[in-house]
């Protein structure tokens, strides 16, 4: 569903010169697969994000998303993708049946299809009795329900989670879990990034350690183990990154 | 440019606006409130200052009197309440009087009557002008008098008399007050109406984070941007139009008193016919797109909604240059003048409310303003290509 091909993306900073935010990453993503992109602040998770939901263009490789490449096809690489971020992202002066609405004609929806399909968003996530609040009124959970809810408002096949769960209490981002366990039983292709430990290992069936902008290694859980012989995931991710994770802990 | 998103974005744009109380208040309750308050405020103040400096203008002092004997019974006639005074200039300064008149006799030559005023009030001022005129009259009455002691008509000193004609037609006059004023105040108003809106859809969006979810959908950039602009340029027009509106009715109800009757007699004659008003909309349709365009340009180089104030502000003073260029009296709209923004339409709006401009000052007016709208949109689109703009935090 998701490839990419040596995808790199230089920036000019004033300051330091040329700063290379994703430095020739490559990488695949199936559908029913959930993709953990790990990495520490500034490691390039999010331009590398930002580039395949082709909001901004790499200087050099490319990716295709659902067949599509995001250099020669980004209108309908954005058909495919639901992007989702830990900001959320939505219309505070807005009301969620309007969010949903608004984002469903972006993705083409009219009529009877458009009111059935946020009918059964607001229904499935429990939204309905604050439908037509104004968000800047809801509590951050709900809001967050809003956020997965426009998401998915085009059923779309390929999911780009940046930090989504970033800055929830453990029982909202509880939610964002049940969203994305759903949406991988549902088929989808989730590509996530992320800083915490936790929710990479329980939510990956792949991860990805992102650094300085490239990408040091893929795999399963086991195949991270038998690289670098250590057995928790924190302790793989300092060893990648070259810091001393200290004594093993047994849980 | 597939515009097939357009009424999707148009629509979400008005929706965010019409709900944000910062931008309906700039929009909507400044045009509508600032005019009819700004008049009734001045109105009263004009009325109540022109009141108290005609009572204040009556008490006036006399020294020396007898230098010209029926002067003071003349004066007195004429309305004045004549006093006596030692120091006349002490008397005006103290405002124990509004002015002092002192005959001051010559040898061999007609006495100088000397008005003792001051300027700077208001009272003074006119009672000085008030003395003036009487004393003209008093002075005619004597000359009069003198020439029938001699037999001769004082008809040998008026050989003609002189009357002005105002040729201009009443709606022309009207024009030329109403045109002035209305170009600048509704081009200012529609740059500072415009102002938070576009903040709002613009760096607002960035700040609160919105942005990057929008430009993950299939909208293009350049709807994207047509879009907030035409929701922009429908805030803009909808300043100038409430602005429009409410001076109407503020000028009309405003009470100027007796002092302002000319204003009052012009202000009454607005032309607002439909020609006019299609004409004056159709030569601001350009100007309010260019402005649109060029704030959300400005305000999308900024992190947040402070820093994009900071920027628009000093836009919307700078744009009071041209506009005041514009109602200065004797400059008129020619054809090379026609390519100056701004100030062409803050002349072209005077000509058309005076009914004089020509088809080929309008034409060549409406090509720079589309020329320079059309300038403005696309450097607002390539603004929003921008990564490190758009991503600037």
């Amino acid at each position: 569903m998701i490839q990419v091909h040596n995808l790199s993306k230089t920036f000019k900073d004033p300051k330091r010169g040329a700063v290379r935010a994703v430095d020739d990453v490559s990488f695949g993503v199936r559908a029913g697969e959930i993709f953990g992109l790990l990495g520490p602040n500034g490691a390039g998770k999010t331009t590398c994000l930002r580039l395949l939901a082709t909001v901004m263009s790499p200087t050099g490789g490319t990716a295709t998303l659902g067949g599509h490449d995001i250099l020669r096809a980004a209108g309908e690489v954005r058909k495919q993708i639901g992007f989702l971020s830990g900001d959320m992202g939505l219309y505070h002066r807005l009301t969620p049946r309007e969010i949903l609405r608004f984002f469903a004609e972006l993705h083409g929806l009219a009529g009877a299809a458009l009111r059935d399909r946020i009918a059964h968003l607001l229904a499935w996530l429990d939204i309905t009795g604050f439908a037509d609040t104004k968000v800047d009124q809801l509590s951050t959970g709900m809001r967050q329900k809003v956020a997965i809810a426009r998401t998915l408002v085009h059923d779309p096949p390929i999911l780009i989670l940046d930090e989504p769960a970033s800055g929830l209490d453990v029982p909202t981002a509880r939610v964002i879990e049940q969203f994305i366990l759903e949406a991988r039983r549902a088929g989808k292709c989730i590509l996530l990034s992320t800083h915490v430990m936790e929710e990479a290992e329980y939510l990956c069936d792949r991860i990805g350690v992102l650094h300085q902008g490239r990408l040091r290694i893929t795999g399963t859980m086991e195949e991270l183990r038998a690289a670098t012989g250590k057995q928790r995931l924190r302790e793989i991710f300092l060893t990648l990154l070259g810091i001393d994770p200290g004594p093993a802990r047994n849980s | 440019m597939p515009l097939t998103h357009l009424p999707a974005i148009y629509r979400k744009e008005m929706l965010d606006i019409i709900r944000d109380r910062r931008t309906l208040i700039s929009m909507i309750v400044v045009p509508l409130a600032a005019m009819p308050l700004l008049f009734f405020v001045m109105g009263r103040l004009v009325s109540s200052a022109g009141k108290r400096a005609g009572q204040e203008a009556t008490a006036i002092a006399l020294r020396g009197g007898d230098a010209l004997p029926g002067l003071a019974d003349f004066l007195k006639k004429s309305g004045f309440e004549v006093t006596s005074r030692d120091d006349l200039r002490a008397a005006v300064q103290n405002k124990q009087i509004a002015a002092g008149l002192e005959p001051v006799p010559r040898s061999g030559q007609a006495p100088e009557i000397r008005i003792y005023n001051d300027d700077t009030r208001q009272g003074s001022d006119l009672a000085a002008r008030n003395l003036r005129r009487a004393l003209d009259r008093f002075r005619d009455e004597l000359v009069r008098g003198r020439l029938e002691a001699l037999r001769v008509s004082p008809a040998v000193l008026r050989p003609f008399t002189v009357t002005e004609v105002n040729v201009a037609p009443q709606r022309k006059m009207a024009g030329f007050f109403w045109g002035g004023i209305l170009g600048y105040v509704v081009v200012l108003l529609m740059f500072s109406g415009g102002m938070y809106p576009v903040i709002d859809m613009t760096a607002g969006e960035k700040e609160r984070r919105t942005l990057e979810v929008f430009l993950a959908s299939p909208a293009g950039r350049e709807e994207i941007v047509l879009g907030k602009l035409l929701a922009a340029t429908s805030a803009v027009f909808v300043t100038a139009l409430l602005s429009i509106s409410s001076m109407v009715v503020a000028l009309r109800w405003a009470d100027f008193g007796k002092e302002a009757g000319r204003l009052k007699e012009v202000a009454g004659q607005i032309p607002l016919d439909a020609q006019t008003i299609a004409l004056v909309v159709l030569a601001l349709a350009p100007m309010a797109v260019m402005a649109a365009s060029l704030m959300i340009a400005i305000a999308l180089l900024a992190k947040g909604f402070k820093e994009a104030q900071s920027y628009l502000t000093p836009l919307v003073m700078a744009v009071v240059f041209p506009l005041v260029a514009g109602m200065m009296p004797g400059v008129e709209l020619t054809p090379a003048l026609a390519a100056v923004p701004l100030f062409n339409v803050c002349q072209l709006v005077k000509q058309i409310f005076q009914g004089d401009f020509t088809p080929l000052v309008f034409a060549l007016t409406m090509a720079a303003n589309v020329v320079y709208a059309a300038l403005a949109f696309f450097g607002a689109v390539r603004v929003f290509s921008t990564e490190r703009v758009l991503f600037r935090t």
